[in-house]
Parts: C-alpha cells; sequence; structure tokens
C-alpha cells in the first residue's frame, strides 16, 4: 500500500517536469500512476470482498503514539476504488481541458498530491494519520479551487472552502483527539471494541458534535454546504474530481467509519436524519433554478451529500448497504455529467443553460454520454441508478428518528432530482439549436473518454448488480456496521433470494425489513417495477418533467422567495467574516495603540497586579523589627535623596533635573559607603560624574521641558507610580525579615587572597571568580560605542534625500 | 569535550573582533563573518552530538567550583538552541550581504551581528542568574544598535520603544535577581534550584517568580508585555528582522522554560495558571491582530506573539508532552521566522515595497519562490504533514487531557485564526496578480539578481524545514528527551554540583 | 537600616516610574536612571546588608591575614552592583544619542508623536475583495479593480 502511495507521491513531485517534457499529451502518461493504484485494489478485490483486511504500518512520530498505519477494508475499497478511477479519468481530462497553459504543470502535481491525500484519507487507520490527510486534501484543494489565482473570484471562493473545512478540520482533531482518549486506542479499526465506553462517557455528546462538523463541514452538510457551489470557480476537471467523487464524500466516508463507533444512539439518528434530509432537499430545491451547468451539479452533489449523511443516519444495514450502493452511484453519473459540462463549456464557450440547444447534432458522443449519467440519475431502470434508488427508497421506510421529515423530504427531492436531471441531460441537446460564443464541434477523444468509460459503466453494471456490485456494497457496508450474518446470508442467496417474507423472527423486524429491501432491490432492476413502488415512480418522474417544462413561470412565480438567500448561512460567514477583520482592526488599533507611555503603563499595572497579588493576598509583609536601627546621618541622607528625587520628579528646569539626579547618585554612592563598599562608591561617583556630563550635554540641544498631559492623568500616573514602589519596598521588606547568610561569599572571603591573589574581594570576584559578567559588560560598553558612533554618523534618510544612497 | 562549550562564546567574540578590525573593507568582513558562521555551526554541531550521546555537559569557567564561579552547563535544550541559533546566524549572514546595504555594513553590521549571537549564545549556556542577566544586556545592546542603523526615521520611532520597553524589563529582571540573591543567598540556577524549594516563604517566592515572569515574558513578546514587537519589528533591514525574529524572543522563551521548570515549580497552582492566562491571551490576540495589518512584517511580528503563547501554554501545562512540544515549537520557530522574513525580504526586493496591497504576481512568474513561501505558510499555519503541526498537535492533546474546556477553544481558534492570517498573506501577496511595480528597469534587474542569492539562504532553511517534517519522529524523541531533562532538575543539578547534591 | 533603605527604594522606582509614564522622552530617560539608581541600592539592600562600623569590615582582606573573617559586608553583591552600573551607563550613553537623533530628525521629543510606525492602517477596498463576495464587486469590470486581473 505504501508503494501506490509512493508512486502518487513521486508522480506528483515529477509532474511539472514531466508536463514541460510531453506536453498535451502528459495526460495520458500521468493517468498510470492512479493507474497503477486502480490495478492494485482491483487485484486485492476479491479478497476485500470476502471480508479480508490489509494492513501496513511504518512508525512516524511515536512519541505522540502517531503511526502511518494503513487498513485496506471493504469500505477504503469502495471509496479507493473511485478516487483512483475517477483519478484517471481525470488526469487525462484534465491536461487536454486546460491545453496550453505554463501552470498546467503545477495543476497537475496539485492533482496528483490531492490523490494521495484522498486515498491517505480512506486508508488511514490511525485517527491522526487521518487527519493528516484530511488537512492535505484541504490544502490541495484550496489550491486546485483557485487555480485561476489572477480572479480574485476564484482566490476567494478558494478562502472560503479553506477556512469552512479548516475550522471543521481543527474541530474534529479535537474531537479525534478526544475519542482515542476515551477509546484507548488511536487506531480507528480498535475503536469499535470500545464503542460502549465511548457511548457511555460523559464527553460522547461533544464528541460526537465535533466529529460531526468535521464531517459536515467536509461533505458540504446545510449550513456549511455553501461553501461547494463557490467551489464552482474551479476549473472543470477539478470539480468533477473534487466535488463530485472524492473530497466531498471523505465526510461521509468518516461517517460511515465512524457509524460503529459513535453511531446508534437517538443523538446520531436524529442529527444525521434531520441535517441530511434538510441538505438533501435544499440542495434539490437550490439546484432547480441555477442557470450554470455547474453551479447545477454542484447543488445537486449538496442533495446527495445529504441523503449519503441521512442514511447513514437511519443506521440500519439496508441503510448502510444503501449508502454505500449510492456512493458509487453516484460518483459514476456525477463525474461524468461534470466532464459533460466542461466539453459543453470548452466547445461552445458557455455553461448557461439559456444559451445552450441542440448539441446532439454536432456533439453526438458528448449527448450519449449525458443522456446514459443522467437516466443514472433520475433513477431509470436498467441503469444502476435505479438499483441504488431501489435501495435507498427501502432503507428511508426505515428511518426510525424524524420518520416522517425524511419521508416527506425524500419524495419532495425525488421529484425535484428528476427535473434537474432532465435539465442537464435533455435541454443543452434536444431543444432546437441556440448562438453559442464559439462554433461546437465534438471533443476530443481525450475529453470523453473517461466520462464515456464511467457512464458506460453503470449501463453495465445495472442490469447485472445483484451479483457483481452488491458483493462490494456489502463488504463496505459491514465495516460500517451493517449485520455481517444477514448480509452474507442476503449475498449468498444472490438472485435466487426471493424468500423475503419468511423471515424468521428471531432475527427481529428490523433485519426482516432490511432483508426485504434488498430483495426488493435486486427484483426491481432485474425484472422492473411493481407494486406501489412503480406507481409513485412514474409519479415522480411525470411531476419532474412537468417542472422542467413550466420551469420559467415557475422561477417567475417563486422569484420573490430568492431574496431570502441574503439571510442564509453564506452571509452568515460573510459577515463573520468581515465582522472579525473589522473587529481584528479595532481591537489593534486600542491595544497596539502607537502611545509608548499607554505600553509603560499596562506592563507596570501587569506587574504591580500580578507580583504584588502573591506578596499582599495573605499578610502583607511588614517592616523589619529593628525599625529604629537608623543613625543620624543615615536618615538624613535617606531624607536628602527622597528630596531630590521628588524634586527631579517635579521641577520644569532640566538642569535643576539633572542636578537633582546627581545629587541622587552621590547619595547612592554614600549609602555604598555606608555598606562597605568603598571601590563601589567610588566607581558610582565617577560613572555618576560622567553620566550627568552626558545629559547636560545632550539635554541642552533638546527642547524645554513641557507638560503635555493632563492632571488627571498626572495624578492617574502617580498612584500607578507609588503603588509600584509601596510593592517593592513591601518585598524587600519581606525579603529582609527572613533574608539567609549567603552562600556564596564565605567561600570568596576564604579563597580570595590565596587562590585569587587579591587582596580586594570585589575586584577578585569581577575579575576573577566571575571573570564572564565582566567580559560581557566591556561587551556592552564597546558596543554602546560603536551603536552612539553609528547614531551620530549615519543618517540614511539624509544621504538618500541627498541622493548618496541609491 | 567539555572544552566544547566554550567555542559558542569565543567563536563570536572573535570574529566580531577580526570583522571590526576589517571595518573599511566590506568584501572581507563579510568572508569574515561567513566564515566565523560556519565555525560557529560547526562548533555548537559538535557540541549538539556531544550532548546528545553523553548527557549534561558542565564546565566551570576559571576552574571556580560551583556554585560560586559561574557555570556553563548545555543540556538537550541548551544544545540545540545553540546550534539554531548558529544556523539562523549563518543564514542571516549569508542574506545580509545583499540586502542590508554598504552603508550598514561599512557601520559595523557584521561585528554587531557576531556580538548579538555572542550574548544568545551566552543566555543559553550560562548556568547562573546574573551571568544570564549580562548575556542578556549585550544582546539587548547589540540589537538596539543593529535597531537603530541606519537612522532611518521608523526605526528610530520603532527603536524608542523598544529601547524603552527592554530597560525597563532588564531592570525588573536585575531587581529580581537582586532580590533573589538576598532571599536564598545563591546566584547559580542549579543551587538556585535547590534553595528555593528549601526557602520557607512562599508569597516572596511567587512575587519574585511573576517579576521573572515579567521580565522574561516582555523578552518573549508575552501579551500584555509584547508592545515593543510590533512597534520596531518592521522597520530595520529584513535581514535585521530575520534574526531578531528567529531568537530574540525565542531567548525570552528559553528563559522562561529554564525558570518555571526548575526554579519556581513550587506553588504551580498559583505560578503556571497565570502564564496559562497569559499564554491564551497572547495565542489568541496575537493571531486576531494578525489578520488586519498590511505590513507583511507587523503579520509576522502578531504571528510571533501568537506563537510565544503556544509555547507559554506549554509551559503552564508543565506536562512531559507539553514541555517536549515547547521544545519541538523552539526547534522549528527558529528556522521558521527567520525564514519568514528572509523570504519577505526578497518579495520586498522584488516589489520594492512590503504592504500587502503592493505585493503579488509570484505565482505566475517566480514558481521556485512562491513554493518556498508556501512551505513557510503552511508551517506557520499548523498544516500536517509540515512540522509546525507536531506541536499545536502535542499542546492540543495536553490542553484536552487537563479538561480546561477554554483553553481548548483557545487552541482551536488562535489555530484557526493563523491559518486565516497565513493564508492572506498568500492569497494577497503571492498568489495574485500585480501590476509591475512602479521601479526603474535598471534598478529592477540589479534587484532581480540580488534576490536570487538573498533565496539561496531561504531555500536552505526551507529545506530544513521539510526535513523537520520527514524527520518528525526523532525530532520529537529528541525533544521529549530534552523535556525528560528540564522536568527531572536533579540530573541537572547533580551534573552542575557534583555527586555530593 | 534596611527598613528606611526599603522605602528609599520604594520611592526611586515610584519617580523613575512616574518620570517614564511621561510623553518626553528626556523625562523617560530620567526615569530610567533614577529606576537603575533604585535598583543597584536595591541589590545592596536585599543581600543582608551590614553597616560598617567597628566590627564589621570591608571585604579587603587585610595585610598579612590569610583570609577574610567574619563579619564583613558581603562582597558578591557590591561586585554585582558594579557590573551592572557599568552596564546601565552604556545603555544610558546608548539612549541619551538616540533621544538626541530623534530631536534632530523630528524637532520634537514627545512620543506621542511617535505613532506612525506603529498604527494598524485601516481595510481597503481590496480586503473586502479577497474575503467576501459582493455581488456588485463581482460586477466591476476586472481591470477597473487595483492589481486583480492582469492575467485574465
Amino acid at each position: 500500500m505504501f508503494a501506490i502511495l509512493a508512486t502518487l507521491a513521486l508522480a506528483a513531485f515529477l509532474a511539472p517536469s514531466l508536463t514541460r517534457w510531453a506536453g498535451r499529451r502528459c495526460g495520458w502518461i500521468l493517468a498510470l500512476a492512479p493507474g497503477a493504484a486502480l490495478a492494485y485494489l482491483v487485484s486485492r478485490l476479491p479478497a476485500v470482498i470476502d471480508g479480508e483486511t490489509f494492513d501496513a504500518t511504518v512508525s512516524w512520530v511515536p512519541a505522540l503514539d502517531v503511526s502511518l498505519d494503513l487498513r485496506l477494508d471493504g469500505l477504503s475499497m469502495v471509496f479507493g476504488l473511485l478516487i483512483t478511477a475517477m483519478g484517471v479519468a481525470t488526469m487525462i481530462y484534465a491536461a487536454a481541458y486546460i491545453g496550453d497553459d505554463q501552470r498546467l504543470g503545477r495543476l497537475n502535481a496539485t492533482l496528483l498530491a490531492f490523490m494521495l491525500a484522498m486515498l491517505g484519507v480512506v486508508l488511514a487507520d490511525d485517527v491522526i494519520t487521518l487527519f493528516v490527510a484530511w488537512e492535505l486534501t484541504g490544502i490541495t484543494s484550496y489550491l486546485l479551487i483557485g487555480y485561476d489565482n489572477h480572479k480574485f473570484q476564484a482566490r476567494r471562493a478558494a478562502l472560503q472552502a479553506l477556512l469552512v473545512t479548516g475550522l471543521g478540520g481543527l474541530v474534529l482533531l479535537v474531537g479525534l483527539t478526544m475519542l482515542s482518549w476515551i477509546a484507548g486506542t488511536t487506531q480507528m479499526s480498535a475503536m469499535s471494541a470500545a464503542a460502549g465506553s465511548v457511548q457511555g462517557s460523559p464527553l460522547y455528546g461533544v464528541v460526537l458534535a465535533m466529529v460531526l462538523v468535521g464531517a459536515f463541514t467536509k461533505s458540504a452538510q446545510f449550513p456549511f454546504h455553501f461553501w461547494l457551489p463557490g467551489a464552482m470557480a474551479a476549473p472543470t476537471p477539478v470539480s468533477a474530481f473534487l466535488h463530485s467523487a472524492t473530497m466531498v464524500k471523505a465526510g461521509v466516508y468518516l461517517l460511515a467509519r465512524m457509524q460503529p463507533v459513535l453511531g446508534g444512539t437517538e443523538a446520531w439518528h436524529t442529527t444525521l436524519g434531520v441535517v441530511g434530509a434538510t441538505t438533501m432537499l435544499l440542495g434539490a430545491v437550490m439546484a432547480f433554478p441555477q442557470r450554470d451547468l455547474k453551479k447545477i451539479l454542484a447543488y445537486t452533489t449538496v442533495s446527495a451529500l445529504g441523503m449519503l449523511t441521512m442514511l447513514i443516519g437511519i443506521g440500519t444495514s439496508a441503510a448502510l448497504v444503501a449508502a454505500m450502493a449510492y456512493v458509487v452511484v453516484h460518483a459514476l453519473y456525477k463525474g461524468p455529467l461534470f466532464h459533460v459540462a466542461g466539453i459543453i463549456d470548452h466547445e461552445t464557450g458557455t455553461r448557461e443553460l439559456s444559451s445552450l440547444g441542440g448539441l446532439r447534432r454536432t456533439m453526438p458522443i458528448t449527448a450519449a454520454i449525458a443522456a446514459m449519467a443522467a437516466l443514472s440519475m433520475a433513477a431509470v431502470p436498467p441503469l444502476l441508478g435505479a438499483y441504488a434508488k431501489q435501495l435507498v427508497h427501502a432503507a428511508e421506510g426505515e428511518a426510525t428518528a424524524a420518520a416522517g421529515y425524511i419521508y416527506w423530504t425524500a419524495l419532495a427531492t425525488g421529484i425535484v432530482t428528476t427535473s434537474v436531471a432532465v435539465m442537464l441531460a435533455v435541454l443543452p441537446f434536444w431543444r432546437a439549436g441556440r448562438e453559442t460564443p464559439k462554433q461546437p464541434h465534438e471533443a476530443p477523444i481525450s475529453l470523453w473518454l473517461g466520462a464515456g468509460l464511467l457512464a458506460t459503466l453503470a449501463l453495465l453494471l445495472g442490469p447485472v448488480a445483484g451479483t457483481t456490485f452488491r458483493p462490494l456494497v456489502d463488504a463496505a457496508a459491514r465495516v460500517a456496521g451493517a449485520s455481517p450474518s444477514e448480509l452474507h446470508e442476503e449475498t449468498s442467496l444472490g438472485l435466487a433470494s426471493t424468500s423475503h417474507a419468511a423471515e424468521p423472527a428471531s432475527a427481529g423486524a428490523l433485519e426482516g425489513a432490511a432483508d426485504q429491501a434488498h430483495a426488493d432491490a435486486d427484483h426491481g432492476a432485474e425484472h422492473g417495477e411493481h407494486g406501489s413502488g412503480t406507481l409513485l415512480k412514474l409519479v415522480t418522474i411525470a411531476t419532474g418533467v412537468l417542472l422542467v417544462w413550466r420551469r420559467d413561470a415557475l422561477l417567475a412565480a417563486v422569484a420573490p422567495v430568492g431574496g431570502l438567500a441574503r439571510f442564509g448561512p453564506e452571509a452568515v460567514y460573510r459577515l463573520s467574516v468581515i465582522g472579525l477583520k473589522s473587529f481584528s482592526g479595532v481591537l489593534t488599533r486600542f491595544i497596539q495603540n502607537g502611545y509608548l507611555r499607554s505600553y509603560i503603563f499596562v506592563v507596570l499595572l501587569a506587574t504591580i497586579v500580578l507580583a504584588g497579588y502573591p506578596l499582599f493576598s495573605d499578610r502583607a509583609p511588614l517592616p523589619p523589627l529593628a525599625v529604629l536601627d537608623i543613625r543620624l546621618y543615615e536618615g538624613l541622607i535617606v531624607m536628602a535623596m527622597l528630596m531630590a528625587t521628588l524634586f527631579a520628579t517635579g521641577t520644569d528646569s532640566r538642569l535643576a533635573a539633572v542636578v537633582a539626579l546627581g545629587l541622587i547618585g552621590i547619595g547612592v554612592a554614600i549609602n555604598f559607603m555606608i555598606m562597605g563598599g568603598p571601590d563601589l562608591a567610588m566607581t558610582q561617583l565617577a560613572i555618576e560624574t560622567l553620566s550627568v556630563l552626558l545629559f547636560v550635554f545632550i539635554l541642552h540641544r533638546l527642547p524645554r521641558f513641557e507638560h503635555f498631559t493632563s492632571l488627571a492623568e498626572r495624578r492617574r500616573d502617580l498612584v500607578l507610580s507609588l503603588m509600584v514602589g509601596a510593592f517593592f519596598t513591601s518585598l524587600v521588606w519581606g525579603i529582609a525579615t527572613e533574608g539567609g547568610e549567603s552562600a556564596l561569599s564565605p567561600y570568596f572571603a576564604e579563597h580570595s587572597l590565596s587562590e585569587g591573589k587579591g587582596h580586594n574581594v570585589v575586584n577578585v570576584i569581577l575579575v576573577d571568580f566571575r571573570g564572564l559578567d565582566t567580559m560581557g559588560e566591556i561587551t556592552v560598553l564597546a558596543v554602546a560605542a560603536l551603536g552612539v558612533f553609528g547614531l551620530m554618523r549615519l543618517n540614511l534618510d539624509k544621504e538618500k534625500k541627498n541622493g548618496k544612497v541609491a | 569535550m567539555e572544552n566544547l562549550l566554550v567555542l559558542p562564546i569565543v567563536i563570536p567574540l572573535v570574529t566580531a573582533g577580526f570583522c571590526l578590525l576589517a571595518s573599511r573593507r566590506i568584501r572581507l568582513q563579510r568572508s569574515l563573518s561567513l566564515f566565523g558562521m560556519v565555525a560557529l555551526t560547526i562548533a555548537t554541531l559538535a557540541l549538539f552530538d556531544a550532548v546528545r550521546s553523553e548527557g549534561i555537559l558542565v564546565i566551570q569557567a576559571g576552574a571556580w567550583p560551583a556554585p560560586y564561579g559561574i557555570t556553563l552547563v548545555a543540556d538537550r535544550l541548551s544544545a540545540m538552541m545553540l546550534l539554531l541559533s548558529a544556523i539562523a546566524g549563518l543564514a542571516v549572514t549569508a542574506y545580509a550581504g545583499w540586502s542590508v546595504g554598504e552603508r550598514r555594513e561599512r557601520f559595523h553590521f557584521y561585528p554587531l551581528l557576531h556580538v548579538l549571537l555572542l550574548g544568545i549564545s551566552g543566555s543559553f549556556l550560562t548556568g547562573d542568574l546574573f551571568n544570564l542577566y549580562v548575556c542578556f544586556e549585550v544582546m539587548l545592546m547589540a540589537s538596539f544598535v543593529l535597531l537603530c542603523l541606519g537612522g532611518e526615521r521608523a526605526q528610530l520611532e520603532g527603536g524608542v520603544k523598544y529601547v524603552i520597553l527592554n530597560l525597563i524589563s532588564s531592570a525588573i529582571f536585575l531587581t529580581a535577581t537582586g532580590l533573589l540573591y538576598g532571599a536564598v543567598g545563591t546566584l547559580n540556577m542549579a543551587d538556585l534550584s535547590v534553595r528555593i524549594a528549601q526557602y520557607e516563604n512562599r508569597e516572596v517566592i511567587n512575587s519574585l517568580a511573576m517579576l521573572f515572569l515579567v521580565a522574561f515574558g516582555l523578552k518573549a513578546a508575552l501579551f500584555p508585555f509584547a508592545f515593543w514587537l510590533p512597534a520596531s519589528y518592521h522597520t530595520p533591514p529584513f535581514a535585521v528582522s530575520a534574526i531578531f525574529a528567529g531568537l530574540l524572543t525565542k531567548v525570552g522563551v528559553y528563559a522562561l522554560l529554564r525558570v518555571f521548570t526548575m526554579l519556581f515549580v513550587g506553588d504551580p497552582d498559583f505560578t503556571h495558571t497565570v502564564i496559562g492566562i497569559l499564554a491564551a491571551a497572547s495565542m489568541v490576540f496575537g493571531a486576531l491582530a494578525a489578520l488586519s495589518q498590511k505590513d507583511i512584517r507587523r503579520v509576522f511580528a502578531f504571528q510571533i506573539m501568537s506563537t510565544v503563547g503556544f509555547m507559554a501554554l506549554g509551559i503552564a501545562l508543565g506536562t512531559p508532552l507539553a514541555i517536549a512540544a515547547v521544545v519541538f515549537y523552539l526547534a522549528q520557530d527558529v528556522i521558521l521566522k527567520c525564514n519568514l522574513f528572509m523570504l519577505g525580504g526578497v518579495a520586498d526586493k522584488l516589489r520594492g515595497s512590503g504592504n500587502l496591497d503592493k505585493l503579488g504576481g509570484f505565482w505566475k512568474t517566480k514558481p521556485f519562490f512562491s513554493i518556498l513561501f508556501l512551505i513557510s505558510l503552511l508551517t506557520l499555519a499548523g498544516v500536517p504533514p509540515l512540522p509546525g503541526f507536531w506541536p499545536k498537535l502535542a499542546l492540543l492533546r495536553s490542553t484536552i487531557e487537563t479538561g480546561e474546556g477554554v483553553l481548548v477553544a483557545a487552541v482551536v481558534l488562535a489555530a484557526f485564526l493563523t491559518l486565516f492570517s497565513s493564508i492572506r498573506i498568500w492569497s494577497g501577496g503571492i498568489w495574485r496578480d500585480a501590476p509591475p511595480p512602479d521601479l526603474e528597469p535598471t534598478d529592477l534587474a540589479e534587484r532581480e539578481k540580488d534576490a536570487r542569492w538573498m533565496m539561496v539562504p531561504a531555500a536552505g532553511l526551507s529545506g530544513l524545514l521539510l526535513a523537520y517534517a520527514l524527520a518528525a519522529g526523532p525530532v520529537f524523541d529528541y525533544a521529549e528527551a530534552a523535556a525528560d531533562q528540564l522536568l527531572n532538575p536533579q540530573v541537572y543539578v547533580q551534573a552542575v554540583l557534583g555527586e555530593g547534591n | 537600616m534596611v527598613t528606611w533603605l526599603a522605602m528609599l527604594i520604594g520611592g526611586l522606582y515610584a519617580a523613575g516610574f512616574y518620570l517614564m509614564l511621561r510623553r518626553s522622552l528626556i523625562k523617560i530617560i530620567l526615569g530610567l536612571a533614577i529606576f537603575a539608581h533604585g535598583a543597584n541600592l536595591m541589590i545592596l539592600a536585599a543581600g543582608n546588608p551590614r553597616r560598617v562600623d567597628v566590627d564589621v569590615k570591608i571585604p579587603i582582606v587585610p595585610e598579612g591575614a590569610e583570609q577574610l573573617l567574619q563579619p564583613y559586608a558581603d562582597p558578591l553583591p557590591q561586585a554585582l552592583v558594579l557590573t551592572a552600573i557599568v552596564i546601565g551607563f552604556g545603555l544610558q550613553a546608548f539612549t541619551l544619542a538616540l533621544a538626541k537623533s530623534v530631536y534632530d530628525r523630528m524637532g520634537v521629543d514627545d512620543v506621542d508623536a511617535m505613532r506612525d510606525p506603529d498604527l494598524t492602517e485601516p481595510p481597503t477596498r481590496r480586503d473586502a475583495q479577497e474575503l467576501v463576495s459582493h455581488e456588485e464587486l463581482d460586477s466591476v469590470a476586472p481591470a477597473a479593480l487595483p492589481g486583480t486581473a492582469v492575467g485574465s
């Protein structure tokens, strides 16, 4: 399995140079990569149908319990086959469709990388591996949707898709992490064993909600569906691949994969049932009024995805079988229809439904493909679509949660879907010819081959669905949680199964119904419609056709309702994004406001709050007992220094302020002297002198002191400053009351002369014990000198103005 | 083997000296500088390797026994940071020759760069709290000068805020160090670790811990102390921004990591909760603010704040997994931030502006450059399997395990906003088409030539990011072992103070 | 004595911070200088200070003695303060030079006048375009929008 992924990775890496070398023929060559993957999957098909699984694992980040676990089972097989088969068709189609464009190489590489990621999603067994692949599909699809990077519409659509699925992805990651934490394993195949503990956990609701948000955003479920029609800004080959068969189905895949772990609860049935049914109806209804062929297809895809979600939500064996069958059927008709839309666009220069007509004469092959695909979509026998639809109908009847809602939405959706199928397959080809921007011709084989093969497959498989198609679908459904015993029985009986009515009571009513559904489906596809189902089918088709016939009148009648879209989820998205950005701007201008004193104020305030809280929360430190231990001259010095400080703070005279600063410095030196540091005092005096000189030197080139701030501001600043001062005083008190002896000084006292060869201990510490500090100190001085030199001598603004520097 | 510990200090010092002597000969300075950085990289690589195989290395400066002299220590975290700073220094030196301009090079750009690295290396190596202060000052002084070098008006305006706020932080650091010495009577960090645990007065220790948090949090650009960063990082030449972005805030994070795993671990319910709150605020505010910025470097500046928040969150959580995540974060973020600013510089060179409104048009004409940029942006956004993903995953997992729903939400929100603002740069700055820049054709040709050379180190660093992606397993193993050392300081203490303790 | 010293230090810190909250750059630097004095005193005051008199000696090994005997003033904080003073001087010199450059360049020393590079620009029309779809923007010819659709 890794070889398959590696092949795709290599192909993606080589794609740009290969494209440059092979030109327009590159599609045929690059299709070999997904072709090889397809061949591999087909070779494993019989074994997988028999219920075997293939595992491969490589350690990845063991510290995080992440390993590249791959697992090929029935569910992965169904999706894997779709990805690779559609992949082959897409590679051939894309090169022909895009033609000569310098970015074709990059497009091919991105498409192949996307295929790789998508295969990763369906093959992954480790949740993190799944997520990695999941995010990669998001990023590659972002690049693919925005292929026309010079158009802001394309970039915007890409961004929209990325943001919606990206946020969903992050939420999903949290959900999966929690899930693997609760289940005690990161392997999805091992999780179903822990389903009981997962569903009994108090966090089950949270986990379920998060996984569902991830799946719903990816699979364009209401209310996140809006990004998918927007993503039609992508070139058609991309839409055909990503937005019909693969990426949007990743969410459905995840739901199916998680069904055995998270499914079966009331919350699961209801949420998926309602969201799915709503999406299904909404997609179909929204597809109807669209004018752009691709938009129509996008909304029908939304509808189909809704149906799949709904089926998985119903969760019975029959529903899961129906879902898996419909996944395949949908890809087999939607892919070709997208290709057809692309061909029409390519050959006529427009995708507007209203300007297309009569193309069956000029494009007979395309017309035939469209007809086959649309018939499958409309579930007309003997196509595969009819077989799948029959399974779906039966499954819908089994809904336990929101059953009525599901029944009516399904009925309405059936009608609208039929009419949309007619719109797609009949109007452009069979009505009278119309003017198009380009003179239409039949497309070259590279454009229609893939679509033709897929559509033909649906036609060929239809009559023999029970024997060829069902076993695979059953294998997938088993992985998704369908009851194996009953499915096995069903499959082995195959076509001969007619004894559905006589189900033993022990199997339960539910399974009996499922069985009946399968049998019905087989019958329906084989021997034609019968009973009430047939009648309903005919009514559905008739109403659908009627809707198309009266389409213009109908649209005119409901036009006012269209205004509601302004309040839809897309509007919410729009407002959120604009709001987020405006809020960001407002907040940033407020916090990062450019006022240095505001910054200092915040820093000091935070300091006093953070550091003051622990000190004062319990009891404030009191002054050490020896309060009165002060000599007269010491007291005088302290008083003098405080007065100098006060003076320096308040004075309007620059010179006076500097003199006060000098006095403080001298006071500090005297204090050093009192505390036994004569050298320190001397240094302090010397440095203080230099420092005062420097101040005087600079000050007389600077303006006078001015009062910029108001009295209120000064009072506020004063309060804060006094608080900070009081805090530090208390901290010194707190430490001085229980300050211990220095652990280091006795050593210095002892070894200063004997080993440091100096009488003055302070000096020995500086040059010897802590020589590294002194080296740093000298470096600082040297750099300061360089800095002052640079500031005084280098003024690039001036040099630029004088033209000295380019 | 222990002598390797001296090299990361000696090599930059000697190189700076030689460059200073050659101050009038710019070409010679460039070669000397490059040579010095290569030597530093090799030396730190050897040190890295030695620490990995032999464990914590210790040397007592001047052979005075610990805790009396100054100890140089390299554990896994230090060794990694040293290597990373040498790599970033090398890349920036190679980059600077094509981007900072001869006037600045003439005014001691290279000596200052090496002194900056001297301060940074010293900070990572020293095992003494006061010496850490001195190393910070060396680094800070060099950064002041580098930031203001050139004297452009914006540089000075940004410089004022950078200088003043950092001086406040330094003074608080100095104060806290002095007070801590007064309280427990030692400066050696290993010794401090032992003595702080024995010190009775919790209130005083917690208060001091908060002072260190403010001092280091300001250097690390943690909310609400990060004002200086977006005010200044977009004003100097791109080479200066790149080395600052790669290393300076990381030194602050390193110091926080050191202090809050070794010294102030007695009352995590208070100290680490505070860090967690500030971390969450940084993550979200930084990522949100990045969204409204136009200048590409201002976007990155706010994202640095957000990234620092992520790392601080790991420190706050303090579990082995979270600390490993911080180490991994540091490992990739030094390279990433340096690279982002270097790539931004290439874009600025080619278009004559770093404003997103004026950038664009690269995807069409410069696919290689665009892809380099994309790799870095996606790493920033935390898109798997690029290296930005793994630490975020580990942090998310640690956060979930604490059960703090608010923190989980903050992580998700910040990650989402980061994705948004990274993609915004890609979409608006690289992807879209743009009219040709308003530059003279001869000037443009000159710029194209410079840009090609500037891309060489950027390509190297991008390659390194991809290598991280491929080697995520081994890197995380290393990070886990480093976290193990940090969380079991007695090994460090024994290595420094000897077996007796 | 520490009691009173601590109050003096508190006063110096308060004054330093108050001055740093002013708008005049030179006052801010003055504030930093006072703050630095406070910090230096603090190191000494916190480090178990002793007044030098008959018993307590300055930390110099007397001639003829082998080592310094208790009680003496702790030499280590003194060494630290010495280092800090010198470093502080370097920083102060640079900061003053910076203040002068700023004044030469801008003609003021009011830091409120130095906000420009630090402000977030207001959003433009292009931002909205990149982010969200406005139907009215769709209808605008791409060429009419600054720098959007050269290649189309």
